[in-house]
């Protein structure tokens, strides 16, 4: 009887088993030099880091008006690093007036330009920290560099560039974006560049108006998501166009930037919108009309009421609530509608601010003459009880009320 | 005999040397994949995402069963969360302790009027609650449905934003963790449909008034024994399984979905016993299914913290389950196997679940019945046995200081040198007898599993910080999968 060793490929197992442990104990050797050399290498770096920085920190004024000249820190790599460092906290951290000797600071010194040309000649990572880096300096002259970053083959560097043009917060930053946008040249996730867009085209959303003109497809969307945000009154007439548009989403963003607008102009608009196809502009427009909170509104949000959809509902039961000095007269109109999931959403919406105690009360006041008072509250005791003993949570609700998908279907 | 043993014996050297391959497969693709995302992590602002109106909301489902003596401090935890719009929906499910009491007096909750629609289908609700001091707080108050999972369906129901994140009651975010985790779905929001973070051990680190203050390697063996486990399950398995988007569960302590996808597929299964693992296999399966273009992301930095076992009992009761939880979502989806339909799910990932991760105990104690009978048999060649022995010893170890560099080179919570030298010394003394009792529990699951016991134990919830006597029960119920 043989051992097990022999019904295997003998030798050459034996030989692999052999090799395999000595490659683990050698892996187990290199993980554990690495892990306990590096925690002693970064104590020891820390250690020399806080030492320079403190340094530094002591003569920072300085440094920054260059009375310390630069060539006595420039050429060592970790100097450099520790007080490009905390010029860019400082210009991040600090209120606007401090802002241009710091920059200052980054030109005479040459940081600026060490960047800059990092950008344009580096690759891979090395131009992505630099990209980083440019766009934390708030310096105008860096925009460009960043701008031909936009056009990088890879993914990670063009968001680098993107993120940084928005943290500049200028309208020179945004054009580079738009200019891309328009030629259909700039490939990065929609959420990244609408935070950009909207950081440097607050000052100036009309900057947006022309490309949003021309623009068509999810570039139209983008941009009217942004001028959604940033509308001005100015922008009426364009946002009146926008309010027309076949793209859903833009007339989702006229509808939330409208809520901006005059009232008077807004509110034919908002209102028309709050009948819309489509169930988040049919939202927008309501929180935009609750926005408006004007009385004129009531007939719009009790349609609103009774929308097939639980959000746009709920949505204008709060709006509804909040015009209290109306409450009878709504609940008048709410009750003419014979909707009960629309009284159900209105009831909740009082309850929820308190309005509906505060409206008992003041039906029940003998004080109150009004006959209607009594014949309301009678009705809305009546469609209240109703209503408790229809809530089934467990039922099936209309097929009306399914609520369709908030976020959009995945591409198949 | 000896002709069984033979084939045996191929067959576990094999077993081993692919089981081995795989993990320095997935070792090599954590670490690269880590790499990648710290340098991308550079050039992101997480404070612009919460700035940013652009930011979609997410409604936090935490169910809770008997939760009286965290609920309070969890939901405060939550609520400090750094997340531009946030809804809170704790559902009360059938808790026979005060939960609801403490989260009355706590949040001034009004029993509300609200429209409940069941598109997922629940237990029955009795009452929704609204808070008159915190108006992101709304709370389902259900009969019990005997299941997690029964009530985050409850949850979904009455959830209104298009991203939930399922939270445990007893877990603890870091205040950034959301806006961390929904780095990855904002890149690319119409691919990116759900979206797992990390979950660690709780145990040994100082919480106060529901914050994280100070983190600290736990005391007890059995607890340092599963951080080890949980750095090796999230930062190379998920991660390395996310890179492939072949990840097979996002756990149920903490995980971001699409709401729209997850009531599409039904919500949560509520008999599913590993619930989490069940969803996002059948949300591989639909969108494979629909031919979509997606992605089932995991994403590292983003921690939940949460209590594990502290004692033998409770620990084997948890493992059991998970085995238990395993088989029963892979047998029901056993026609996904070597499936074109299901692609790389259906061709790796879903083997790899069925050989390396449910049968493994069954070749393990295969391998220890091949030693022991060939040895009784005399036919054991003893410096072939060590050699294998010295291999698996040293390759399991090498794995496991894989998952601690990882940690060290990336996150590094583990800031004090003891801490350190402690993780790295558990990952040589773990593999005897932890891994042998490993294997009795999980064959434990298997049996009762097919025995038909899939009855829920009940649980006991402490405080936070308060000390876990050995003697009671403290088990999870899916914190982190495997």
């Amino acid at each position: 009887m043989g051992s097990v060793s022999n019904w295997i490929p003998n030798a050459s197992m034996a030989r692999l088993l052999f090799q395999a442990i000595l490659a683990s104990l050698a892996g187990i050797g290199l993980l554990l030099a690495f892990i306990l050399g590096r925690r002693a290498w970064r104590a020891f770096h820390f250690r020399v880091l806080n030492a320079h920085t403190f340094r530094f920190r002591q003569k920072w004024n300085d440094i920054v008006s260059g009375a310390i000249p630069p060539e006595t820190w420039r050429f060592n790599k970790l100097d450099r690093q520790i007080v490009e460092t905390i010029l860019l906290d400082s210009i991040e951290t600090g209120a606007a007036s401090d802002l241009p000797p710091l920059i200052e600071c980054l030109r005479s010194t040459g940081l600026l330009d060490l960047r800059i040309h990092e950008a344009r000649e580096l690759h891979g990572w090395q131009r992505r920290n630099a990209i980083v880096s440019l766009g934390r300096t708030r310096a105008p002259e860096a925009i460009p560099a960043l701008a031909e970053a936009l056009d990088d083959s890879d993914a990670q560097t063009r968001l680098a560039a993107v993120r940084g043009l928005g943290r500049f917060a200028l309208p020179q930053a945004a054009s580079a974006l738009l200019l891309r946008m328009a030629e259909g040249t700039l490939n990065v996730p929609e959420k990244t560049l609408q935070n950009s867009l909207l950081s440097c085209c607050r000052t100036q959303p009309s900057l947006i108006v022309p490309y949003l003109r021309r623009a068509d497809g999810p570039t139209r969307e983008i941009l009217a998501r942004v001028l959604g945000e940033l509308a001005t009154p100015e922008l009426q007439d364009d946002l009146l166009l926008l309010a027309v548009d076949p793209l859903p989403e833009v007339r989702a963003s006229a509808a939330r930037a409208l809520g901006h607008a005059d009232a008077q102009f807004a509110f034919p608009i908002l209102s028309a919108l709050s009948a819309d196809p489509e169930w988040f502009v049919r939202l927008r427009a309501v929180v935009a009309i609750d926005g408006l909170n004007h009385p004129r509104s009531i007939p719009a949000l009790v349609r609103a009421l009774c929308d097939v959809n639980r959000q746009v509902r709920q949505r204008a039961a709060t709006a509804l609530s909040r015009l209290e000095p109306h409450l009878e007269e709504i609940l008048e109109r709410v009750l003419a509608t014979r909707d009960a999931y629309a009284l159900q959403a209105m009831i909740s919406a009082l309850e929820r601010s308190d309005g509906l105690a505060n409206l008992v009360a003041a039906l029940k006041d003998p004080r109150n003459p009004r006959k209607a008072a009594t014949i309301l509250l009678r009705a809305l005791h009546r469609a209240s009880r109703h209503l408790h003993s229809a809530r089934t949570p467990a039922g099936t609700a209309p097929e009306a009320l399914q609520e369709p998908a908030e976020t959009e279907e995945v591409t198949p | 005999m000896i002709r069984f043993l033979e084939i045996s014996n191929y067959t576990l050297f094999y077993y081993y040397l692919a089981s081995n391959l795989i993990y320095v497969v997935l070792l090599v693709t954590a670490i690269a994949r880590n790499a990648i995302h710290q340098r991308r992590l550079s050039s992101i602002r997480i404070d612009h995402i919460k700035d940013s109106p652009f930011t979609p909301p997410i409604t936090l489902l935490v169910p809770a069963h008997n939760e009286e003596a965290t609920i309070v401090e969890s939901l405060e935890s939550l609520l400090s969360l750094d997340y531009p719009e946030l809804e809170l929906v704790v559902i009360n499910d059938g808790s026979k302790d005060r939960t609801l009491e403490e989260l009355t007096t706590r949040f001034k909750l009004r029993r509300a009027t609200l429209l409940y629609i069941p598109e997922v289908r629940s237990a029955s609700v009795r009452d929704i609650y609204l808070s008159a001091n915190e108006s992101r707080i709304v709370v389902v108050d259900k009969d019990s449905g005997g299941s997690k999972a029964d009530a985050i369906n409850a949850g979904l129901n009455a959830a209104s934003s298009p991203y939930v994140c399922v939270v445990d009651a007893d877990s603890i975010l870091e205040p950034d963790a959301l806006l961390r985790i929904m780095v990855s779905i904002l890149a690319e929001p119409k691919r990116v449909v759900a979206v797992g973070g990390i979950v660690r051990v709780l145990n040994g680190s100082i919480v106060e008034k529901g914050r994280l203050t100070q983190i600290h390697l736990p005391r007890r063996p059995i607890e340092v024994l599963q951080v080890i486990e949980y750095l090796r399950a999230f930062l190379i398995g998920r991660e390395a399984w996310a890179h492939f988007n072949m990840l097979p569960i996002i756990s149920g302590a903490f995980g971001v979905f699409r709401r729209d996808l997850v009531q599409r597929v039904g919500g949560f299964r509520a008999s599913a016993i590993g619930e989490d693992l069940d969803l996002v296999i059948r949300l591989h399966r639909y969108l494979r299914e629909q031919r979509a273009d997606y992605q089932i992301s995991f994403v590292p930095d983003p921690a939940c913290w949460t209590e594990v076992p502290s004692d033998l009992r409770s620990l084997a009761r948890q493992r059991a389950r998970w085995q238990k939880g395993l088989l029963d979502v892979l047998w029901p989806n056993r026609d996904m196997l070597f499936s074109a339909k299901y692609g790389r799910m259906g061709w790796i990932a879903l083997p790899y679940q069925w050989i390396f991760e449910l049968f493994a105990p069954v070749f393990e104690l295969g391998g220890y019945f091949t030693i022991v009978t060939a040895a009784l048999l005399g036919v054991l060649s003893r410096d072939f046995f060590l050699q294998f022995l010295i291999f698996g010893y040293a390759f399991a170890t090498m794995i496991s200081l894989g998952s601690v560099l990882q940690e060290e080179i990336t996150y590094r919570r583990y800031n004090d040198w003891r801490d350190v030298v402690r993780l790295v010394t558990f990952c040589f003394v773990e593999h005897f007898p932890y891994r042998q009792l490993q294997m009795i529990w999980r064959l434990q699951g298997l049996w009762q599993y097919m025995r038909g016991d899939l009855a829920w134990k009940p649980l006991r919830r402490v405080a936070f910080n308060e000390p876990v006597p050995a003697s009671k029960e403290k088990t999870k119920a899916s914190a982190a999968g495997k």
